[in-house]
């Protein structure tokens, strides 16, 4: 009688969807402190160097696009277990799971971190985190065709907010910008990486290969995804660079916030905790993905425990994790070293999936 | 002929024997033909049985009746239990020379046709279904002509055996809804299903869910619209209300009225009724949150406004909103249950007495009165009944989380209910489509009511192999 | 579904009982500072006073005005919170007044304590008193009940007409920090039983240097931007006969546009061209609008004569080495970023060769001739 969830006909993510996914996976709070990474890490026009990132990005998709194609949308797992015995991989999918987790939860503390700083001084955090894991458990039980619906709901609920960039079209001036490109940035490799961690979680598309069919169109559909985040990023911080001059941005931590401070209506204003608590469905999805994708991993170390207890027990754990990092700024240090480990599972798991569907073709051949 | 002899005197027994003790059985022997009649007097057309069959019977010969009882509107009966269920369902049994026969002669009880109450409308027809299936049946044949429209007859409850119909056109609705909502109805397993909206909740997907996962309606007119669209629909006997599947969150925003407007006035009402929905939903949460945590979001001009009417009022604005509410809903609950004349002066105590008395005690501040009762009212511009009120409990639950975390706490209410909104499935199909699946050409029937010549194409929640409305394909 | 909700349902319940009522900010139990003053008081310390609305229908007063000397502003919050039953907040800050004197010795500081509390909004309006700012705010003005009203009334409605420019924190922070440009603030005065606009206060990175007066708030306008509205009334002497004459513009239309220049030794040169298009309310003198020539020759008067009032600006500011226009924007936005970095604008600015021009156009004479 109950048909619960998985319905008549199971469905597979559409293109759309899979761009939203994307999107809303990479899109996060980072927004908030970006303009002021790039002007110091890159100086003056920081923001010509999004796009730069973007082309990074969408290089970094062909590969995935390439293990797509090769492995003829089996699901990574598959393909890894099929050519390494599943004793060796037990430490790749140990990190996999720890990576993913640390950061769904660290950018979980990172936002509430933040709005406690805008309006509730004194609440632990841990608390609004408590009831945000209670939120992400349920979303992600719902498996990933409901997750991407709820991408997209959320997306069409938060992305009106990009028209609230017309507020500042009165104070923006060109002139601010400056006609000088990346001069008195003084960014080193990390830093580098750091804004590189803004687009970070387009490489989660890797574990969606077994929900998708040739409609979904998966290559084209994520690079639109990224694409998406490059634009709004660009647009943002293109925004924001004309707004505040430039040595006024670079003292200053979360300019977005202060930009959204700015907005006005005649029947409210100061709509920066307003706006900045509807970014909680764009942090709701960063986190869920990745959450979801160290369930995806744990799954494969323990096949026999059950969904319902994997995805609470991953939570709780790494609730208990985030009790670690105190502080906003430890927050970010901690952000800091798992999104660099991130940056290298992005790009080395991708080839490493190559490597073994090159390896498993060419013995096939071979025999 | 010597066969059904043997069986005959016992099946006019056996069905006596299960009609012991009801009264209201009667029995009526008619000895010079040799034919027993059993039927239930309250539930027949008296005036029919006796015109149509007993004036007959008295005045034939023995072989006048044989060849009367091969007509066809006696159906001939072989199993006691079926018997049983006919005279039960208001027909007479005949029991003549051995075999036994029936015929429907259910008297027409039950009240007329009247418009809806529940869903009015200003423009197109007014006239609702009926508690009766047959006229409700009738009133749909009448709008859809068309040998296609099929009606399946099930029925349900272990005890009280209510008919259920469920219609569709063929070729138009797509028959996977339309077996598995057979399957459903037949793997019921309940004693009792007295009204339709009782019937949708053992049939649906989510049964925790709140929000009703199958579009009711009492207009026949809307039903027929749905059917056309492709849905399959269900009804009753002893409901007014017909409801129709598969169900998505949006369709419970649209009314009959949308399409009988100009096609301005039909999407600049679909407009207002999304933004009631919005002001519903936030009002009275972001006031309570606005008063008790983000001070600064309020203009310099209302602020002084603001504070002094709440600098009057003892509690917090949690407790002062939930009592505004609470007080609302009480004269709501008590205006629908009362008959309508006493109803009016519910509506004069409550709103005058109780809202003009509470400001001046100082019991609540004026600026929470306009925000409770606008959200209340917008709650009421929303057209589906069922939907509403689980709106409106909604806002409860948000209320609580504004007045715990203000901001933080609404947006993680509307979190929590659009991802409860994203798991639900109405017979497989999503709820919120055409959000996701994300299908913006339908937006246009959905937020907007665009002319009738760009609605050219059926939803795809309904997967019909007709998309396309103008045309027919078999 | 149902085991979500089971779990969810007693969160919701342990979040009740744990959330205290530490960060609740009821509306009625705060004290939200609509305007704050800095003055200096003796031996480095700073005297703060902020006014408080009254909210209680029953009160007397409709404001309250708290004040306290403290080395820090936040630290005399600290003190007057003890004055009063409710609870400060500076949420609702809208104008804050800072004394000439406490403005002379630099601003950065003092603008700490609103950058960084992230309650404070940007847009909150900064003004130089010329004078004691927190005799400025506790004087009542008889015919304006809430002082700190009358004063963002008075700021927000000649900052429309273009006498001074509206300067918000972000504004003056954003000037501030910008290495072409010096932030300005309006300069108001008491003046007995109503409070005037005595300038815009023109400073030196964070330091108030100098003002320009009101009379010529316009002029500066012209300077620094493009805009619409505004009203301007010039002095004319006749050609002919050197009678003194007046003309009013109203409905101003400004553009402003800006030519660098560098000679061969890379010292800039700026000119400002400004062309204004004005509808003419008043006129004093004898000849007739209407007339095309003469109409010209008005035209050409008045540039001639806004010119001159511009150049004199311009050379004041020069003088005082403030660089208020943006000049330093204009010039960096025609460099190389090296070039830039070694010219060593604040050293340069006073010797640039800066000039301005303007193209009057009489729209539109009223309904006599």
């Amino acid at each position: 009688m109950n048909v619960n969830g998985n319905g008549i006909i199971t469905e597979k993510l559409s293109s759309f969807h899979l761009s939203v996914l994307v999107f809303m996976t990479q899109f996060g709070v980072v927004i908030f402190a970006l303009p002021q990474m790039l002007s110091k890490t890159f100086g003056t026009n920081g923001w010509v160097m999004l796009p730069a990132y973007g082309i990074m990005v969408i290089l970094n998709l062909l590969l995935v696009g390439a293990v797509y194609r090769l492995g003829n949308g089996r699901s990574i797992f598959a393909i890894l277990e099929q050519a390494i015995p599943r004793v060796l991989l037990m430490p790749l999918y140990l990190f996999l799971v720890a990576v993913w987790a640390m950061l769904g939860c660290l950018v979980a503390k990172q936002y509430v971190l933040i709005f406690q700083m805008i309006a509730f001084p004194t609440t632990n955090p841990m608390l609004f985190k408590l009831v945000m894991d209670m939120l992400l458990i349920w979303l992600m039980l719902k498996g990933l065709y409901n997750i991407s619906k709820a991408a997209t709901l959320f997306f069409w609920f938060s992305v009106w907010m990009i028209l609230l960039v017309f507020f500042f079209y009165g104070e923006f001036k060109f002139s601010r910008l400056t006609p000088f490109i990346l001069k008195g940035g003084e960014g080193g490799l990390r830093d580098y990486v750091g804004i590189f961690a803004a687009f970070l979680g387009y490489e989660l598309s890797i574990l969606t290969f077994q929900y998708t069919d040739a409609k979904t169109k998966f290559l084209r559909s994520t690079i639109y995804g990224s694409l998406l985040t490059t634009v709004f990023y660009t647009y943002i911080c293109f925004v924001a660079f004309g707004f505040f001059s430039f040595q006024q941005l670079n003292k200053m931590l979360y300019p977005i916030l202060d930009l959204m401070a700015f907005i006005r209506f005649p029947f409210i204003e100061r709509l920066e905790n307003l706006f900045y608590g509807f970014f909680l469905f764009t942090v709701l999805l960063t986190v869920v993905m990745y959450l979801w994708s160290a369930k995806e991993a744990c799954q494969r170390i323990v096949p026999k425990i059950k969904e319902g207890v994997l995805a609470p027990a991953i939570v709780l754990t790494a609730y208990v994790m985030a009790f670690f990092p105190e502080t906003l700024s430890e927050v970010q240090a901690w952000l800091q070293v798992f999104s660099e480990l991130e940056c290298i599972i992005a790009m080395g798991l991708p080839m490493l999936l190559l490597l073994v569907l090159g390896l498993t073709r060419k013995k096939a051949s071979g025999t | 002929m010597t066969s059904a002899q043997e069986i005959t005197p016992p099946m006019l027994a056996r069905t006596l024997h299960e009609f012991e003790d009801c009264c209201d059985l009667v029995h009526r022997v008619m000895p010079g033909h040799g034919i027993d009649l059993l039927y239930f007097g309250n539930l027949i057309s008296g005036d029919r049985l006796n015109r149509d069959l007993l004036s007959l019977i008295e005045t034939s010969d023995q072989e006048q009746l044989d060849r009367f009882f091969r007509q066809s509107q006696f159906v001939r009966m072989t199993d006691s239990k079926e018997l049983v269920l006919g005279i039960l369902a208001g027909h007479a049994a005949f029991f003549y020379k051995g075999a036994a026969y029936t015929v429907d002669v259910a008297g027409d009880e039950g009240r007329s046709v009247t418009p809806s109450e529940v869903e009015t409308t200003i423009t197109g027809p007014h006239d609702a279904f009926t508690e009766q299936a047959s006229v409700s049946l009738a009133m749909i044949r009448k709008r859809i002509k068309s040998p296609h429209l099929k009606v399946i007859r099930l029925s349900v409850g272990e005890v009280t055996k209510a008919d259920v119909f469920v219609l569709y056109i063929k070729d138009i609705a797509n028959m996977d809804y339309v077996n598995e909502l057979k399957k459903r109805i037949a793997d019921i397993e309940v004693d009792a299903v007295l009204d339709t909206n009782m019937l949708i909740q053992l049939i649906d997907d989510n049964a925790y869910a709140l929000f009703p996962q199958m579009l009711t309606s009492e207009r026949p007119d809307a039903i027929a619209s749905k059917l056309v669209a492709g849905r399959v629909v269900g009804m009753m006997d002893g409901s007014p209300t017909a409801f129709s599947i598969p169900a998505s969150f949006v369709e419970f925003f649209s009314s009959s009225d949308d399409y009988y407007m100009r096609w301005l006035i039909g999407s600049s009402t679909r407009i207002l009724r999304f933004i009631a929905l919005f002001i519903t939903v936030i009002f009275t949460a972001l006031y309570v949150s606005v008063t008790t945590y983000h001070y600064e979001m309020i203009p310099q001009n209302l602020i002084l406004t603001l504070a002094e009417s709440r600098s009057r009022v003892p509690f917090p604005p949690v407790y002062e909103a939930l009592i505004m509410e609470l007080t609302i809903e009480l004269l709501r609950e008590a205006g629908a249950r009362l008959p309508s004349k006493i109803g009016q002066t519910i509506g004069i105590v409550g709103g005058i007495v109780i809202g003009q008395a509470a400001v001046q005690a100082g019991l609540t501040s004026n600026i929470l009165i306009i925000a409770v009762a606008s959200s209340t009212i917008a709650s009421f511009v929303i057209p589906n009944y069922t939907m509403s009120a689980s709106i409106r409990l909604i806002r409860f639950g948000l209320i609580l989380l504004a007045g715990l975390w203000g901001n933080m706490g609404l947006a993680m209410g509307l979190a929590a209910v659009i991802i409860h909104l994203c798991g639900m499935t109405s017979f497989g199909s999503s709820y919120v489509t055409p959000l996701a699946p994300n299908q913006p050409a339908e937006w246009k029937d959905v937020f907007i009511r665009a002319p009738f010549s760009k609605l050219k194409y059926r939803p795809t929640q309904q997967r019909t192999k007709n998309r396309l409305r103008s045309q027919m394909k078999r | 579904m149902m085991k979500a909700s089971a779990k969810l349902l007693p969160a919701l319940v342990l979040a009740v009982v744990m959330t205290g009522c530490g960060d609740q900010r009821v509306l009625e139990k705060l004290g939200f500072s609509q305007t704050s003053s800095y003055d200096i008081a003796d031996h480095d310390l700073t005297e703060f006073a902020v006014s408080i609305p009254r909210a209680e229908p029953q009160a007397q007063t409709k404001r309250e005005v708290l004040s306290a000397v403290a080395p820090s502003g936040k630290e005399a919050r600290i003190k007057l919170a003890r004055q009063t039953n409710l609870l400060l907040v500076s949420g609702q800050l809208r104008n804050t007044l800072f004394s000439v004197a406490i403005a002379r010795n630099g601003m950065e500081k003092l603008l700490d304590t609103l950058v960084r509390d992230p309650s404070v909004s940007p847009r909150l309006k900064i003004s130089i008193v010329n004078g004691n700012a927190k005799k400025l705010l506790e004087k009542e003005y008889k015919q304006h009940p809430v002082t700190g009203k009358y004063i963002d009334g008075l700021l927000e409605k000649e900052a429309i007409g273009r006498t001074i420019p509206l300067t918000t924190l972000y504004s003056f922070t954003r000037d501030l920090y910008d290495d072409g440009i010096d932030p300005v603030a309006p300069v108001l005065k008491d003046e007995g039983d109503h409070i005037k606009i005595d300038g815009i206060g023109l400073f030196r990175d964070d330091r108030y240097m100098t003002k320009i007066p009101p009379s010529e708030g316009l002029v500066f306008a012209f300077l620094r931007g493009s805009f619409k509205q505004g009203e301007v009334s010039v002095h004319l002497t006749e050609e002919k006969n050197s009678a003194k004459s007046a003309i009013m513009f109203s409905s101003i239309l400004s553009r402003r546009s800006v030519k660098v220049r560098r000679d061969a030794s890379g010292t800039p040169s700026i000119h400002y061209h400004i062309k204004m298009k004005g509808a003419v309310l008043e006129y004093t003198g004898n000849a007739s609008l209407a007339e095309d020539s003469e109409r010209e020759q008005i035209e050409r008067q008045v540039a001639k004569e806004l010119t001159r009032r511009g150049e004199a600006i311009i050379k004041h500011m020069q003088q005082n080495r403030v660089d208020s226009l943006g000049m330093g924007i204009a010039v960096r936005n025609r460099m190389s970023y090296a070039a830039w970095k070694k010219l060593n604008w604040p050293e340069v600015y006073p010797e640039v060769k800066a000039t301005c021009s303007f193209n009057v156009l009489i729209n539109n004479i009223g309904k006599v001739e």
